[in-house]
């Protein structure tokens, strides 16, 4: 009886601890496969992320006093490269002159008569606003507008001297570009998504500083209006007024479309 | 009076109407037969607005309406080479010379788009009367601006003509005619086509003088000692300024271009040195003891502020351009070196301290009082503040420290609203950002080549050329005009 006792006693002793040890194995994988399910621990996300919570945002600095292209194009199909190849018309192949083979009893075809009508159609006068590959898109600058059509366009003017637009037009792409570049959007009220457009008058001495900043139509945003004055009042000058000119001052209408 | 105002008003409602319509890229682009209707109320407004035109008294006044949107480009242009206007056997030399300068000068100012030569047609003009405008202006030049011109020698002196045309003008064309005459040597070729690229960048940049006759003083060890020394914006004619056999660092050239401040080593220590740029020599500049570094000119010229150690801790100091009067802005723990003025306003002071650990950009005002932090972490040192007075250009290790990422690159500021953009990327370490003139331009010491270098940049980071190439350069700055 004893052995047996015996030999029942040592099971009994071995399966408590099998159970104990068991369970703490199963419970600890379970807390490994839980911990690295739940913790977020370091899994790579350091590489390369932004910064501490109190990083600036990045944002592009938009107004260093170089051009940037704000509109590259509407038209998808078009890229930056200007087009080289034109449509040309096509060759009318003259037809090779044929000798009448003597022997031959030559048939005089009358030749059908070109009727009047058809001759008279005129041919199709050529486009001169053709827009060569990759030039679509938006009117850029004064030279989209009065390229063809003298004084007609983008910039309108009246009184004495009258074609300053006509006359100097770099000019007037000087101070579209200095304008564009000193206005801050940063300044205006990140809740506008959009505004009406704010029109903005001011005179060009003859020094080339801006004078008189007012605004003509207001956005009704008023920090919007603000910026575009502010705009305007951070240039030191537009460069002198080119002096072939003769007037003492020009005075200028300048739109700004604000979309975020 | 008030009559005139409203007439003026009612015209102006027309043609701003006008204006609008005109500015629509269809009808522009593509105004063909088949908008016959838009065509007439075009018409018709054109036509009422004529008799208003002409019943109106002479304002002699000029309205010009434009805005944002339009797509702000750069200007294209095409510069094709110069013509002999004489039969002298020197002038292919100058020419080359000369139209080498000029089409880099036109291609570095950041604000043209030069159209490639080859695209150029084969009967270049050489003075006004033989522009084809519709050979440059239409496909495959497509340039809106033409310079042309003329150079020739006779006897020993060189005369250059020059114009700058607007070639879809063909009304009135001619946006600039210079005519320049100088001894008939490579280096007046030199400077005639640096004055002459001015004069365009001048008209057609805004109002902003070009940057072609200005200078970069550097530190050079290529004598064996460090010495300050001068070169063109281009990295072309560099020469030894300072001829001392000890080490010169940080120069800084004076507003009006006269006087070069530096600091140099000497038998006690570091000292603010004044070299005179007319005299070709030092003049005297007293010694403050302790470690004197890193001077910085006022915008007028007449004072400068540096970083001294003779109260104990380095602090920012400010003396008078001669070395009077002597200031203490900065105080408390922690270095404070690297002064720079505001070059606008003349009145505040950007600089580096390390009273909170790593060095990091504060700003303050010219008496020392306002002083504030603009940047938030890592290691920040050399700002530079740009001629505008809107941004600090300095070098930046983002995030310090034992394997963390990045390098020490140049970044942009915006003072008032904190943003900043970084302007280098993966090129070695880059350090000592100055601003050109124009504020368009940034040179900077980078080690991406192998060894410290003096590099140039646009100021929104493209376009980077190396102008050093032999021993070791660092610590430009560029010239005041």
């Amino acid at each position: 009886m004893a052995p047996d006792t015996e030999i029942f006693f040592e099971h009994a002793a071995l399966g408590k601890p099998l159970a104990w040890s068991t369970g703490l194995h199963v419970g600890f994988v379970a807390f490994l496969v839980l911990s690295a399910w739940i913790l977020p621990g370091h899994r790579g996300d350091g590489w390369g992320a932004g910064g501490g919570g109190e990083a600036m945002g990045v944002a592009l600095v938009s107004n260093i006093p170089l051009p940037s292209t704000q509109i590259q194009t509407q038209n998808v199909l078009a890229n930056d490269s200007k087009g080289l190849t034109k449509s040309q018309p096509q060759q009318v192949e003259k037809e090779p002159d044929a000798i009448p083979i003597q022997d031959k009893e030559t048939k005089n075809k009358k030749k059908p008569v070109v009727s009047a009508s058809k001759q008279a159609k005129p041919e199709p006068e050529p486009e001169t606003n053709e827009v060569p590959y990759g030039q679509g898109g938006p009117v850029s600058g004064p030279y989209g507008t009065f390229n063809e059509n003298g004084a007609k366009g983008g910039f309108g003017f009246t009184g004495g001297g009258g074609d300053f637009g006509t006359r100097f037009g770099w000019y007037v792409q000087v101070v579209q570009r200095k304008v564009s570049e000193n206005w801050l959007k940063y300044e205006i009220d990140p809740r506008i998504q959009t505004a009406n457009r704010v029109y903005v008058v001011f005179d060009i001495t003859r020094s080339g500083q801006p004078s008189n900043v007012q605004v003509e139509q207001s956005s009704g945003v008023p920090s919007l209006d603000q910026s575009a004055v502010r705009a305007i009042q951070r240039i030191d000058t537009f460069g002198p007024l080119p002096p072939d000119y003769s007037g003492s001052k020009v005075s200028v209408e300048f739109w700004f479309d604000y979309k975020r | 009076m008030i009559a005139v105002t409203v007439t003026g008003a009612r015209l102006k409602f027309l043609e701003y109407r006008n204006t609008i319509y005109m500015t629509e890229p269809m009808l522009n682009k593509s105004r063909g037969p088949a908008r016959p209707g838009f065509s007439i109320v075009l018409l018709l407004l054109a036509g009422l607005t004529v008799p208003f035109l002409a019943a109106l008294p002479c304002s002699a006044q000029d309205w010009i309406r434009t805005g944002t949107g339009l797509g702000v480009d750069k200007v294209r242009i095409a510069v094709p080479d110069f013509k002999p206007s004489t039969s002298d056997p020197k002038n292919p030399d100058l020419l080359k010379v000369f139209n080498d300068t000029l089409f880099n000068d036109l291609d570095n100012a950041g604000i043209f788009d030069l159209v490639s030569k080859s695209f150029y047609p084969l009967d270049v003009p050489g003075n006004p009367s033989e522009v084809h405008f519709d050979a440059w202006s239409n496909p495959p030049v497509t340039a809106s601006m033409l310079v042309f011109g003329d150079l020739g020698i006779t006897g020993g002196n060189v005369t250059v003509h020059g114009w700058l045309f607007d070639v879809k003008n063909t009304a009135s064309p001619q946006v600039l005619g210079k005519q320049y005459n100088d001894q008939a040597t490579t280096d007046a070729a030199r400077t005639i086509a640096h004055r002459f690229a001015n004069e365009i960048i001048f008209r057609l940049g805004g109002g902003i003088t070009g940057i072609a006759e200005s200078k970069i003083y550097f530190v050079s060890e290529r004598s064996g000692h460090k010495e300050i020394w001068v070169m063109d914006y281009d990295g072309a004619n560099q020469h030894a300024v300072t001829n001392l056999g000890t080490i010169s660092l940080s120069p800084r050239i004076s507003p009006d271009g006269s006087r070069l401040a530096f600091s140099a080593l000497t038998k006690t220590s570091w000292e603010i040195k004044m070299f005179s740029i007319e005299l070709n020599r030092l003049v005297s500049f007293p010694a403050f003891g302790g470690t004197n570094l890193s001077p910085s000119w006022t915008p007028d010229g007449s004072k400068l502020a540096f970083s001294s150690s003779r109260g104990g801790d380095p602090n920012i100091y400010t003396v008078d351009a001669a070395g009077a009067n002597l200031h203490r802005l900065t105080s408390g723990k922690g270095p404070d070196v690297s002064p720079t003025w505001n070059r606008k306003t003349g009145s505040q002071l950007a600089f580096v301290s390390g009273r909170t650990g790593l060095p990091q950009v504060y700003t303050m005002e010219g008496d020392g009082t306002n002083i504030q932090r603009v940047t938030d972490q890592g290691y920040a040192v050399s700002p530079s503040w740009s001629p505008n007075g809107q941004f600090l250009a300095l070098a930046w290790f983002r995030k310090y420290g034992p394997g963390a990422p990045g390098a020490n690159d140049i970044y942009l500021m915006d003072i008032a609203s904190k943003q900043w953009v970084q302007l280098t990327h993966d090129g070695g370490r880059n350090d000592f950002p100055s601003w050109s003139p124009d504020g368009r331009h940034i040179v900077f010491q980078s080690s991406r080549s192998g060894s410290e270098q003096i590099w140039t940049m646009l100021a929104d980071g493209t376009k980077i050329q190396q102008l050093t190439f032999s021993g070791r350069n660092s610590q430009p700055n560029w010239s005041w005009k």
